[in-house]
């Protein structure tokens, strides 16, 4: 097998896995420590959305992504810089077309039930998300996994169906953690309630409407971590109260803060507040295979009537970054830097008259109850498109009844999604034709070459290239309206040290966080 | 009306009543503001003479929503209370002017629903239905239903055995007959007077479950749900909060006061 060129992202990843070993904490991306961490104590989370499950292989929820980073480990694992880092592979490499990758995995590695961690588990579980009856987000990710097979109990060996030289990446998804081969042997639904994995902390007790508590793994594969005995993730549907536990001290940490409160409680005594810069976004979804949004220049005129500066001071508070409909932020390798679209509801107005609308256009705007992020935006953005002629009728419905009637279906209606971890992602998320939520309909055949053709390429700068036009056709035919990127907001006591905010929010590293208490 | 005026309970609920009448019928009128208008420069602003009572967190005038609130938030209590006086005062009618053991079987069951309170009550519904102002006014009128149903019938059980029915009765007069021009006119004023005072508790449900998120849905200028919206910038512009809070508790007071006032006035025990 011939190692990749030394310029190449997967050989590079490998390289730093194979040098960084004495201190792996460093190597895996984590900050880097201040003062000497002391062991013990318990880490109270607080957060307001519910741990429905602890399937690893199906949780979507923000608070669940923290329990399961927790308590499973994957081959990789994202670091705070966007790169993969390696967790329960040691180190990796792939053919010259990248399409046989060899990871080499982490030797004297338990489940927290005590039984060794092997290549048969690794070959297991990604059986497992490969079959749709277990309805996994990291299916589609995984998706150009030809075969996986065991070489031998220390060595897996990947063959894909085309070149993909971001198979590293892929592997850190969030719901492609290593679950044991005989737990994945009995029924899946038993991994909604019961974790066991090869993470850092092990399940002590599961109540999904209050707390989830776990307690330290001994036998982790990091030496001496992690330093907490303990953490406790309690539930706080009332965002105000959650706000008032945490600055009260009842609490350590909060998952998420919300923009309005993010300055009061970094100014608060003892509270450090953790921006983080991400590509999470939310989007005016314009069906395409409907009037009016089948005509570009509605899409366009849509485009045009939305004043995204001022949008991210009054919904974000500033804490964000305009965008211009690009899915691409700056935290993703390949960004083709791109101007947003100039608020200008004259120049939208006409536009929209050319589009064969020039009395304006009556449309229903449809908003998700949770979270209130979306109706905020479909408010806003109601106001700023009047002057351009759309007379936007924003209606707000329960969560539940938008997923069942609206989402995927609706014509007119704001989406919300987190921040993926390559540009092929982003783009398969919603954009492809086959993408995993094509909620657009944009079927632009040309995209979709082109996205097949940046997965295949390995030369870094071609990629890039490709990438580029990818974004650039994006950005003409504006599927989507993208108005800002929002940052990813979190909060903890002072003597919590280590707690690092994530672009993707899906990885925390909470086996480094340590307590200086007296 | 003079008795209510002289009443000081009653003319304190009347004047505020008033006050809640004309924000009802004029406020998008007199609103100085379009009440979903942005004025993004001055968010989250306190009163001025720009701003009476200040601005939210979007820069929308909070008078003006609290002048265009009024019409739906009192809507939803007369709405609720309406439906559910009709409903309840027919239960209650046809239950006391039959008797027997269906009269038995309607008041078991509603003697079932009046162990749940209210506001669990109109919560469950809710939650079976689904959220909005339309699920959650007959959410309410539904929760108020056993208790109406109940005043109506005893009601009916007194006036039933007085003269004038039996003299209908002794005429030959049908049953509906009776029921509608005899029993039903003279069971009215207490319905009435228990009405009133329901629509307060209307009102407070009603932002209830608009403050939990069950009720009328945003852009919406409800009360209970503007309070919802800004409570998170409450530490900011305490008023985004306190306005549409004092309105809640004025037009509920309003009801309230009017409500004992016409107990006070119709009860012959509490004449003087």
């Amino acid at each position: 097998m011939t190692q990749l060129p030394i310029t190449r992202r997967s050989a590079l990843a490998g390289l730093a896995a194979t040098t960084a070993l004495p201190d792996l904490s460093f190597a895996q991306g984590a900050p880097k420590s201040v003062g000497t961490p002391k062991s013990g104590g318990t880490l109270k989370i607080s957060h307001p959305t519910r741990v429905a499950s602890l399937n690893v292989l199906q949780i979507s929820g923000p608070a669940e992504y923290l329990a399961v980073d927790m308590l499973y480990s994957g081959l990789t694992r994202m670091g705070p810089d966007m790169r993969a880092q390696p967790d329960l592979a040691l180190e990796w490499s792939a053919d010259a077309d990248a399409k046989s990758f060899v990871f080499k995995l982490r030797p004297n590695v338990s489940f927290h039930d005590g039984k060794p961690f092997t290549a048969e588990d690794v070959v297991a579980t990604i059986k497992t998300i490969q079959d749709p009856k277990s309805a996994s987000p990291a299916r589609t990710v995984l998706s150009m996994i030809g075969d996986v097979a065991a070489v031998d109990p220390l060595t897996v060996k990947f063959t894909l169906t085309s070149s993909y030289a971001d198979l590293p990446i892929s592997l850190a998804h969030a719901n492609a953690r290593i679950v044991s081969a005989e737990t994945l042997k009995g029924p899946l639904t038993a991994l909604d309630t019961k974790a066991n994995g090869t993470g850092p902390f092990k399940q002590e007790s599961f109540d999904s409407a209050r707390l989830l508590k776990l307690v330290k793994n001994p036998a982790y594969h990091q030496p001496g971590k992690p330093y907490l005995d303990a953490v406790e993730m309690h539930l706080f549907p009332d965002l105000a109260a959650e706000t008032q536990n945490y600055l009260s001290g009842a609490v350590d940490a909060m998952l998420e803060v919300q923009q309005a409160d993010f300055k009061r409680i970094s100014t608060a005594p003892g509270s450090v507040g953790v921006r983080t810069p991400s590509g999470r976004f939310v989007n005016v979804v314009m069906r395409q295979d409907q009037k009016p949004f089948d005509d570009v220049r509605v899409r366009r005129a849509m485009a045009m009537a939305v004043d995204r500066p001022t949008l991210v001071d009054i919904i974000l508070e500033g804490y964000g970054r305009p965008a211009g409909d690009n899915v691409i932020s700056p935290g993703y390798r390949y960004l083709l830097e791109t101007t947003a679209p100039k608020y200008d509801p004259a120049a939208a107005k006409k536009l929209l008259a050319e589009a064969g609308y020039p009395n304006g256009l009556k449309i229903p705007l449809i908003c998700s109850n949770r979270p209130a992020i979306r109706s905020q935006v479909g408010i806003a953005i109601k106001e700023m498109a009047k002057p351009a002629g759309f007379d936007i009728d924003v209606q707000t419905m329960p969560h539940d009844t938008y997923l069942a009637n609206v989402w995927m279906k609706g014509q007119f209606y704001i989406g919300y999604w987190g921040m993926q971890s390559t540009e092929d992602q982003a783009f398969t998320l919603l954009f492809t034709t086959d993408a995993a939520f094509a909620d657009t309909a944009w079927n632009s055949k040309e995209f979709d070459a082109l996205v097949a053709k940046g997965r295949a390429t390995i030369d870094d700068a071609e990629r890039r290239k490709i990438y580029a036009e990818a974004q650039a056709l994006m950005v003409r035919d504006v599927p989507s309206v993208i108005p800002f990127f929002q940052d990813v907001l979190t909060a903890n006591r002072s003597y919590v040290k280590n707690w690092v905010g994530h672009p993707l929010a899906r990885y925390f590293f909470v086996e480094n966080v340590w307590l200086d208490k007296a | 009306m003079r008795d209510l005026l002289r009443h000081p309970t009653g003319l304190a609920g009347a004047v505020l009543l008033a006050l809640i009448a004309v924000m009802t019928i004029f406020g998008p009128l007199i609103a100085p503001y379009d009440p979903q208008q942005f004025h993004p420069l001055s968010r989250l602003q306190g009163p001025s003479v720009a701003y009476w009572l200040g601005t939210d967190q979007f820069g929308r005038d909070i008078l003006s929503r609290i002048l265009n609130g009024a019409r739906s938030t009192i809507l939803f209590g007369l709405g609720a209370t309406m439906a559910g006086v009709a409903a309840g005062g027919a239960i209650g009618l046809i239950a006391g002017a039959i008797g027997g053991a269906v009269d038995s079987l309607i008041m078991r069951l509603l003697d079932g629903l009046l162990a749940v309170p209210d506001l669990l009550f109109t919560l469950l519904i809710v939650t079976v239905l689904g959220g909005g102002s339309g699920h959650a006014m007959l959410a309410v009128a539904i929760a108020f239903m056993p208790g109406l149903a109940r005043i109506a019938r005893s009601t009916v059980l007194s006036v039933r055995t007085r003269e004038f029915v039996l003299a209908a009765q002794a005429r030959g007069e049908s049953p509906v007959y009776v029921i509608a021009c005899e029993i039903m006119p003279n069971t009215i004023a207490p319905i009435i007077v228990e009405a009133t005072i329901r629509v307060s508790f209307a009102i407070m449900l009603g932002a209830t479950l608009g403050f939990l998120g069950l009720g009328a849905q945003p852009p919406s200028t409800e009360w209970g749900l503007m309070i919802a919206e800004a409570r998170q910038y409450m530490f900011r512009n305490p008023i985004c909060v306190a306005a549409p809070g004092v309105a809640i508790a004025l037009a509920a007071l309003g009801f309230n006061l009017l409500g004992d006032a016409l107990r006070d006035l119709t009860d012959p025990r509490g004449r003087r």
